[in-house]
């Protein structure tokens, strides 16, 4: 019984950023932190990832922007965004009274861009990280355009580690052949931690109207349906790079989030998760902290990668 | 976490729900609207947004003394969502996220209102027809409510014996004359208009929820006779608090630009019709 009363910790910190648990609202889902922020308290998460933010404000795609699939949801929003500045002086000050590490997300359409933005970032308190966007899948420049050639990711990550003194991530798309390759490419160039995955590239049609679903045609595809594609693109990378990984796809409950830090993930994102429940982080987090106690475990970090693939004794 | 009163079918594919849930009834102003969890699977995985219909007592009394403690939602069976909604049952909880987004807003001096709702757009606008009549001060005061419910069919003409007991003057129009004058809502109040020109010395606003031609057509006659317009808005919706960017319609608000986007849960649902950018709007597809 005294195990159990042990002082448990959730405290994690990956490459720098120091959170009290693992668990962090994924980009793009969360706004810039007033909008859930005004409804319920935002202190249990361990970090906050705002929207994908670019040098001048975009206007992002045409409606409809969004529809439900089985089990997940196309997006194609188009990174809409007011802009790095009005990040800085409107959203950010703001963000602070969260008390929690804040993580940028960063997006361009030229590699001149996203210097840019890493460079108009430096200096300005409050935040923790970057985590630099090579993999929305809805815009034609930028985004993924970087993110499926490893050499490109080379140049993109190279150019913003030159302009920015902060931890970097590097948001990772799961719309390549070979993830590990684009990893390791990232990792060279001198990303601190790997997040991943980002939305797979899907569509949906209404064939009473054979239109497409969405304005855009294609969108991204995020919720549960995605789940074991992230955790086996997480597996893989955990395997073959040295630096900290985030897992990112589906989650919507702490076994969830548990599968993740199982298969190496130092820490996870939730997104698409945050709308069926809004108040899912906290549920994580409370999750999380029952099976380190179930398991008489004292810390979250010994949990990272202890996915058992050995062969089991046969009896 | 709120809890089902009744869930009544209305008419053929029109359903009732009143939900006792003080916390959201007591806040809750007309044009907001709940996010509804229909399942606690994930599937359908999104929430469902819904007017607030009706704030209310459990045991009904619109007028009752007190703080509200329910409120109502009104819906169409339009998908796997609604659905699911329609078989639960009287005692069951609701999983509820709201109030959300900005309600209608009324000035003081309103003399006149003009309630435009087709179809199941009539959801917001019960409530907004119960704002209005439980104003206070002497009946004469009061605004003046016309009610004019239009709808495909008869049985897309919704409550309207409620809107009667409120006090309110009720017209109907069916697109194809099973009930009230044959044709659109809009001829209805076009109709209204040619015998009644609106005056400057009576203050009168229009509010209007339904099918987008519907809102644009409203738009335009509120434009020719110089009136305000303020019209509540539906879309596909996944966060309903302005983070997912989901629901976006394209407004005139910059002055700088030609148009720019704006959430339909966040700066909406209610936008004044001529925010709306009607030449590059697309055809709705709800959440069913």
């Amino acid at each position: 019984m005294k195990e159990l009363h042990k002082k448990i910790s959730l405290a994690v910190e990956v490459a720098g950023i120091s959170m009290k648990n693992p668990v962090m609202a994924a980009s793009g889902t969360f706004g810039y932190g007033e909008e859930y922020g005004e409804h319920l308290s935002l202190h249990h998460l361990g970090a906050l990832i705002t929207k994908g933010i670019s040098l001048n404000p975009q206007p992002g795609n045409p409606p409809p922007r969004l529809v439900e699939t089985t089990g997940g949801m196309l997006n194609a929003i188009g990174l809409q965004n007011i802009g790095v500045r009005a990040l800085i002086e409107e959203k950010i000050p703001n963000l602070r009274k969260y008390g929690i590490p804040l993580i940028v997300n960063i997006f361009g359409t030229t590699l001149k861009e996203y210097e840019e933005v890493a460079k108009t970032l430096e200096g300005v308190g409050g935040i923790a990280g970057l985590e630099i966007n090579i993999s929305c899948p809805n815009i034609k420049k930028g985004g993924l355009a970087f993110g499926t050639d490893p050499s490109d990711v080379f140049k993109v990550v190279s150019a913003v580690r030159k302009s920015s003194s902060r931890p970097i991530m590097v948001k990772l798309s799961p719309n390549v052949t070979d993830i590990t390759s684009i990893a390791r490419s990232a990792e060279e160039a001198g990303a601190d931690i790997l997040s991943l995955i980002n939305t797979l590239i899907g569509m949906a049609v209404n064939p009473e109207t054979r239109t497409p679903r969405l304005a855009n045609i294609t969108g991204g595809l995020s919720g549960p349906a995605i789940k074991p594609i992230a955790l086996r693109m997480v597996w893989e990378v955990y395997n073959a790079v040295s630096i900290p990984v985030v897992g990112v796809g589906g989650i919507c409950s702490a076994g969830d989030a548990l599968e993740f830090i199982i298969a190496g993930a130092s820490a996870v994102q939730v997104g698409t998760g945050h709308f069926v429940n809004p108040h899912l982080t906290a549920e994580i987090v409370a999750g999380l902290e029952k099976y380190l106690r179930a398991n008489q475990l004292t810390s979250l970090t010994a949990l990272v990668g202890t996915l058992e693939t050995a062969a089991r004794k046969s009896s | 976490m709120a809890r089902i009163i009744f869930n009544r079918r209305i008419a053929t594919t029109y359903y009732r729900m009143r939900i006792l849930c003080p916390e959201i009834a007591v806040r809750a102003k007309p044009g907001q609207f709940v996010m509804v969890r229909v399942t606690e699977t994930l599937d359908p995985l999104l929430r469902r947004p819904f007017a607030i219909h009706r704030i209310c007592t459990e045991s009904d009394g619109a007028h009752s003394p007190g703080p509200p403690s329910c409120f109502e939602i009104l819906y169409h069976l339009a998908g796997k969502g609604t659905l699911i909604l329609s078989r639960k049952r009287r005692g069951e909880a609701l999983d509820i996220f709201g109030p959300l987004g900005n309600g209608f807003h009324v000035e003081r001096t309103l003399k006149t209102a003009l309630l435009i709702a087709g179809g199941i757009g009539v959801a917001p606008l019960f409530s907004l027809a119960q704002a209005l009549k439980a104003k206070r001060g002497t009946p004469a005061a009061l605004p003046q409510v016309f009610v004019f419910l239009g709808g495909k069919t008869g049985h897309d003409v919704l409550c309207r014996s409620d809107f009667k007991r409120l006090g309110t003057t009720v017209a109907v129009s069916t697109e194809d004359g099973t009930s009230g004058t044959p044709g659109l809502v809009t001829d209805l109040l076009r109709t209204f208009f040619s015998r009644r020109p609106p005056s400057a010395a009576i203050p009168l606003a229009l509010f209007g929820c339904g099918p987008l031609p519907m809102l644009q057509a409203l738009s335009e006659i509120s434009r020719e006779h110089a009136l305000p317009c303020q019209i509540s808005l539906e879309s596909t919706m996944a966060c309903g608090v302005g983070a997912c960017l989901g629901c976006t319609i394209p407004t005139r608000s910059l002055p700088s630009k030609d148009f720019s986007y704006q959430r339909v849960c966040r700066e909406g649902p209610v936008f004044p019709s001529t925010a709306i950018a009607w030449n590059r709007l697309p055809s709705p597809v709800p959440n069913g």
